[in-house]
């Protein structure tokens, strides 16, 4: 947690640490004509502007009513404009809240999926880590076996055997995303094990469950933190593709896939509004989640929370 | 540092929208996806030049009139083999059959010039056309006949169109005259007479039929590749007039890049959805042909109860008040309109085009009468959300559509809205619908030239089966009794008079609320004729029954 006590320090007394980095030899941008937000002020209002737009979005498809997306015939394929801002559907509902309900829906699924997925990871990491052997082996080869499969095929095999729906997608995303972060828990905490503090600790008599808990468990969690995030636009897109290819979502809820297939159809018509604008909506959230686990990753590292 | 930043957030804008626009623009396509098609149909088009030429010598000689058509998928699914029940709806492409369905939707000789039934109804005699030969020169006569219809019987169950369950001999009476015997009188034989086309007893081989069926009809395939395209030529030996044009390309493609693909001249006839209605495409007119194919809606007759696991019945559409009003109280010219474009016409029961139909003929978008009759019936809106309730049921249902009926299902409950009754359209794969369709509403489509639907629709021991007849589970002893008579009958007279009452008592009690008589829409080239006057009403299946007179095409 030494990081997070260095960015409060950062933030109260920028010039005093400036000073103290310089005097240490770092390189700092002090000089006349540096921007007027240093690095880290910088990474901080990108990620609550994304913040923002997310939350936003998330909250407006929440408190969506039916009726804003409801059928309206007479506003058959209404190109964009002032009525709709995205413009309507082949059976005149607005696209804009069709988008919104639907970004709002693959949020609530990746939320879930995300968390259900990471603390598979968090706690299959820091268990094959800690306890090492037949157990580490068997959990190296459920990661194996499941980065060896495409993510998509074994998201549809689970995603049909669970009867499809919200609740086939969000299984389907939450247990095919975990070896990754798995993974990268493991290394973490192979790592802190060989630390002189936890090697004291188990000196003093602690259990390996205490340690776990007292020692590892606050250093891998802003690497948690940021698998969390990153996590998010693989679950959304996934939950999209699945969704897409009529393995998700079914067709009469608002949800980015299915608006995107409808839209195939009418893409020959010259309907391009149904397609472009979801798409962009779901472009852009992608990647402002990527922007923010992207600029967690450098605030939560020690190392590149301080350049 | 921050540079990089911009540039790669900016190409992964790029990157993320084109993938997007991908995803919308070709997903799902298959080996046709892109607008030309995978085999490049045009090569086949320009000058009538197969690329097999010299694999398949043909008597028919390639000229220059030849044509490139997109039916749909449909006619891929499944394999040409007659034997395994391929084209099984009435009119003859490769394999011709007994007997074929005339313009008037009644039955006329094909292969056979005449027929008799005998007075107990269990010896059906058909005389065999002389002369005629299969597409290999072979000579057509009385034992292939009887080679194909026994080949059938034994594998049943590759073959779900032609039911021979009820045939219990057919022998050759000299080499033009075939005789049946069933176990049971079976009306409905001729139906069966006319869908199962004749295969050669000699030549018969179950694999290469698939793609390369020999038979009598005035087509043969010259080259079959699956999912990608089907060229056929005239059939040099056929016994009638010999078709005008010698070639024709069915091609595999979606339905945006068939749009496509047309917009771009290469292709001469192109099935399209209702969605497509309103466009244009130079150099081609929309024809919508006239089909026997409706869609109705099943509402579970009986209450809610669990049967063997499976949930039966349907506590709101079990009050026949409710059935009623929704016949006489939805808009079907509104609907037709919101979901079609305007494309179809409104049905109450089977199409006129069809001799055996006879349901109820009545005005619809009585609103006002409908209200009345659901609240006589108990059904009032007290908590003034627009729906009705009875007994603290709401006046309820969900409705499931599978594939491209999930819009007519939509604009249906809008209108039903209005009569204060909830529909809830659902789409859903025909796996879910198979689950829940005893308890549920469920878009179907019905069009053959066979009465045999008006069993599966109203007869009370299909019920609850598991198959797709009877899901309402509609009880009436007086309709099974009138279903018994009809497929008894002798006469075929006798038999649709039948086949008419039976639908005549059991859509007074609105088991199924008909639609829509649908209308099969098609671009046709400026420079083809498809001769409407010989097209026949089309069956279920939009694509594929516009070839059903390909014969009769002409070029101009």
């Amino acid at each position: 947690m030494f990081s997070r006590k260095l960015s409060q320090n950062h933030r109260q007394n920028p010039s005093r640490l400036g000073y103290s980095a310089g005097a240490a030899g770092f390189r700092r941008p002090d000089l006349p004509g540096h921007p007027l937000l240093n690095a880290r002020q910088r990474v901080v209002l990108y990620t609550a502007i994304a913040g923002v737009y997310l939350l936003g979005i998330f909250l407006w498809g929440l408190l969506l009513r039916p009726e804003a997306y409801a059928v309206h015939y007479a506003h058959k394929f209404m190109p964009p404009g002032v009525t709709h801002l995205f413009g309507a559907d082949f059976m005149g509902r607005d696209m804009l809240c069709r988008c919104v309900k639907g970004l709002a829906n693959s949020l609530v699924i990746g939320l879930t999926a995300a968390l259900i997925s990471s603390g598979i990871g968090v706690i299959l990491g820091v268990s094959a880590a800690l306890t090492g052997g037949l157990y580490d082996k068997l959990v190296l080869l459920g990661v194996d076996c499941c980065m060896g499969l495409p993510h998509l095929v074994l998201l549809i095999l689970i995603s049909f055997m669970l009867g499809r729906g919200a609740r086939g997608v969000m299984l389907g995303i939450a247990l095919t995303h975990w070896p990754e972060l798995t993974r990268l828990i493991r290394a973490e905490v192979l790592q802190l094990r060989e630390a002189l503090f936890t090697r004291a600790a188990a000196k003093m008599g602690k259990t390996g469950f205490q340690i776990a808990r007292e020692h590892i468990l606050p250093h891998i969690f802003p690497v948690y933190i940021v698998g969390l995030v990153l996590l998010f636009p693989h679950a959304i897109m996934h939950e999209a593709a699945i969704t897409f290819l009529g393995f998700g979502l079914p067709a009469e809820t608002p949800a980015i896939g299915v608006i995107l297939s409808e839209a195939m159809g009418h893409l020959a018509t010259g309907k391009w509004w149904l397609a472009l604008f979801p798409g962009l909506m779901l472009a852009a959230a992608v990647i402002l989640f990527d922007v923010i686990g992207e600029n967690l990753k450098s605030l939560l590292n020690p190392i590149s929370g301080n350049e | 540092m921050k540079k990089l930043n911009w540039q790669k957030l900016i190409a992964m804008l790029l990157i993320s929208t084109f993938a997007s626009l991908c995803l919308a623009g070709c997903g799902g396509g298959g080996p046709g996806g892109g607008s030309s098609a995978g085999p490049d149909p045009s090569a086949a088009a320009g000058a009538g030049v197969a690329p097999d030429e010299s694999a398949a010598p043909d008597p028919g000689a390639a000229g220059p009139s030849s044509i490139v058509a997109y039916v749909g998928t449909t006619i891929f699914d499944s394999g040409l083999d007659p034997i395994k029940g391929a084209m099984s709806y009435g009119y003859p492409f490769t394999n011709a059959a007994l007997l074929k369905v005339a313009p008037a939707s009644t039955y006329g000789g094909d292969l056979a010039v005449a027929w008799t039934v005998s007075d107990d109804g269990l010896v059906y005699t058909f005389d065999l056309r002389e002369g005629v030969r299969f597409s290999d020169g072979s000579a057509l006569t009385a034992e292939d006949v009887v080679f194909t219809y026994e080949t059938v019987r034994e594998r049943q169950a590759e073959n779900e169109s032609a039911d021979l369950t009820r045939l219990a001999a057919v022998r050759a009476l000299g080499d033009y005259r075939v005789e049946f015997t069933l176990a049971e009188p079976f009306s409905p034989f001729l139906d069966t007479a006319a869908i199962l086309g004749i295969a050669p007893s000699d030549a018969y081989d179950s694999e290469t039929f698939d793609h390369y069926p020999i038979g009598a009809g005035p087509w043969r395939i010259l080259q079959y590749d699956a999912n990608q395209q089907i060229i056929a030529a005239a059939n040099p030996y056929y016994y009638d007039k010999a078709p005008a044009i010698d070639r024709v390309t069915l091609v595999y493609m979606d339905n945006d890049a068939a749009l496509a693909a047309a917009r771009s001249g290469q292709l001469d006839v192109v099935m399209v959805s209702p969605n497509y209605a309103t466009e244009t495409v130079s150099g081609m007119r929309l024809l919508p042909l006239e089909t026997m194919d409706v869609r109705l809606v099943s509402l579970p007759t009986q209450r809610s109860l669990e049967r063997d696991g499976q949930a039966t019945g349907n506590d709101v559409t079990a009050d026949s008040h409710v059935r009623q009003a929704l016949a006489i109280g939805i808009d079907r010219e509104t609907i037709i309109q919101n979901a079609f474009n305007g494309v179809g016409r409104p049905a109450t029961g089977f199409t006129g085009n069809l001799i055996w139909a006879g349901g109820l003929v009545y005005e619809d978008n009585r609103k006002a009468e409908a209200a009345a009759l659901l609240e006589s019936a108990g059904w009032i809106d007290e908590d003034g959300d627009g729906y009705r309730e009875k007994d603290g049921v709401a006046c309820e249902f969900d409705l499931l559509a599978a594939e491209d009926r999930y819009g007519l299902a939509a604009a249906l409950a809008e209108d039903a809205a209005a009569l204060g009754i909830k529909i809830n359209p659902q789409a859903a794969s025909w796996g879910d619908i198979a689950a829940r369709m005893n308890s549920a509403g469920v878009v179907w489509g019905w069009g053959q030239y066979s009465p045999t639907v008006v069993r599966s629709l109203f007869d009370s021991r299909g019920a609850f089966s598991g198959g797709f007849d009877n899901v309402v589970g509609y009880t009436n002893p007086r309709v099974d009794e009138l279903i018994d008579q009809a497929l008894a009958q002798v006469s075929q007279e006798a038999a649709v008079a039948a086949w008419k009452q039976a639908q005549a008592i059991a859509d007074q009690d609105y088991p199924y609320l008909y639609i829509v008589n649908i209308e099969h829409c098609y671009f046709v080239s400026d420079r083809l004729d498809i001769s409407l006057d010989t097209q026949i009403p089309h069956p279920h299946g939009h694509g594929s029954p516009i070839i059903c007179n390909m014969k009769d095409w002409t070029l101009k």
